[in-house]
């Protein structure tokens, strides 16, 4: 089946296809609940893609305001939170490779006892005084990003200890338009719990799964640093809509 | 560097593009809660008639889908799109910006503040029927849902390019409907219930 996807061509619009299903996390995943009474039963309907869906807010921070990208603390200078030490470092271009300048970063994540800042969070770990774990920031001209932050915890989905995720940290990200509007979670390499997650497992392509990863870089060891650092890019869906020819 | 010729799903292209991923449970309120009212920016009342835009989230048995992020974009009172694309964006609201999020309440509720979009006007000069684009996250999606929101009591554009695409019986689904019982502080209300999976499922669209 044909999937029919674009618009005409006209200056300065993108080209965005379909998730390649083969890239991404199924829609159902055996033994996660939710994804059997809430993803829907009809296929989905193919359209056109018009200003509506081509377009998308812009300069969002004005609605969505940014503050600064230092999670390991709640104050320059303060006391850290507990939990290891961490930053992370990465990239965002869209298909072509082009940097998304401007980008907002949305990260949510547990504390270092895996427990979130949210009433619906009824794990019995201790809330941090010094870790709020969620806040926004740009990337920058490269569309280069990077923030501080302490390791967070694994912790159980519901009460009875059936499934521990492993550690991760959310992020959300607005790109250039409608299309390429992004939610995903990134995880820790290495994490024994990882090979049990039904979330992380639910993206059956094995190089697919690697870029839901944190790539350790290689620790710094010199007289003024010596920092657990991480690395993740991110493309994003669309590419410049240049003529095909031929 | 060669390009790729223009791919479809049936043919083979690199996979690099980043895996979408479940919101989950935890997504801040903090994220949501002041970002519900589209009718005011940055000190400016955005033009228009002002509405209520709600309704419920439901899942597969009727069951109230609560905790779901909702995200909502649209063009202005005159079907201006706040973006470079739009070839009238220079003529846009100055107070409406036509981004919005809303979560839903343990009941599935969700509630926008918003202005009735006017009709858009593609670059060809297509102009379609007045509508909003709505975005679904929730526990259980490892992808977003996206549908178009069209509203009952504003005029239909001949063969509007999007809601052309869905089947004749499931296009009322689509339809906000203006309901006096969402009606508060003197703006009108207009429901829009969603059903994720089940009878009378809502119509979601390729992603
Ligand atoms: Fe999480």
């Amino acid at each position: 089946m044909l999937i029919h996807f674009e618009t005409e061509a006209s200056p300065g619009v993108r080209q965005y296809l379909p998730y390649d299903d083969r890239t991404q996390t199924l829609r159902q995943i055996k033994d996660y609940p939710r994804s059997f009474t809430r993803v829907p039963a009809q296929p989905l309907i193919d359209r056109p893609l018009t200003l509506s869906e081509l377009t998308g807010p812009t300069e969002i921070e004005r609605r969505l305001p940014t503050g600064n990208a230092d999670f390991s603390c709640l104050v320059p200078g303060g006391p850290r939170a507990l939990g290891q030490f961490m930053t992370v470092a990465g990239r965002i271009t869209d298909e072509d490779g082009a940097p998304l300048a401007g980008a907002l970063i949305e990260i949510w994540q547990a504390n270092a006892s895996g427990k979130y800042i949210h009433e619906y969070d009824s794990h019995q770990a201790p809330l941090d005084p010094n870790f709020i774990g969620q806040g926004r920031f740009l990337t920058d001209a490269e569309g280069g990003y990077q923030f501080r932050t302490i390791k967070p915890g694994g912790y159980p989905v519901g009460s009875n200890d059936w499934w521990w995720r492993p550690p991760h940290i959310h992020f959300s990200i607005f790109g250039m338009s409608w299309m390429d509007r992004f939610i995903t979670q990134i995880f820790f390499p290495g994490e024994p719990l990882n090979e049990a997650d039904l979330l992380l497992n639910g993206i059956p392509d094995p190089e697919a799964r690697q870029r839901v990863m944190f790539e350790p870089l290689p620790t710094k060891v010199t007289k003024t640093l010596n920092i657990l650092e991480f690395r993740r890019d991110f493309v994003l869906r669309g590419k410049s809509k240049t003529p095909e020819l031929l | 560097m060669s390009r790729a010729p223009v791919q479809t799903r049936t043919e083979t292209r690199p996979a690099i593009v980043s895996p979408y991923g479940t919101i989950g449970p935890f997504f801040p309120f903090a994220f949501v809660d002041d970002a519900n009212d589209l009718t005011e920016f940055e000190g400016r009342k955005a033009m228009g008639q002002h509405i209520w835009l709600a309704g419920t989230v439901v899942e597969e048995g009727n069951v109230p889908t609560g905790n779901t992020l909702l995200e909502l974009w649209q063009p202005d009172t005159n079907g201006i799109f706040r973006h470079p694309l739009d070839p009238r964006h220079a003529d846009a609201d100055p107070g409406f910006f036509g981004f919005g999020r809303a979560r839903t309440d343990r009941q599935g509720f969700y509630r926008f503040r918003t202005v009735l979009p006017g009709q858009s006007r593609e670059p060809d000069g297509t102009i379609r029927t007045a509508h909003a684009n709505l975005t679904i996250l929730a526990i259980g999606l490892t992808r977003r849902l996206v549908t178009t929101i069209f509203f009952s009591d504003q005029p239909e554009t001949a063969d509007d390019p999007v809601l052309r695409c869905v089947p004749q019986s499931a296009r009322p689904r689509l339809f906000a409907r203006k309901d006096n019982a969402l009606a508060a502080s003197g703006l009108p209300g207009y429901r829009f219930d969603v059903v994720l999976r089940g009878a009378g499922e809502t119509p979601f669209f390729v992603d």
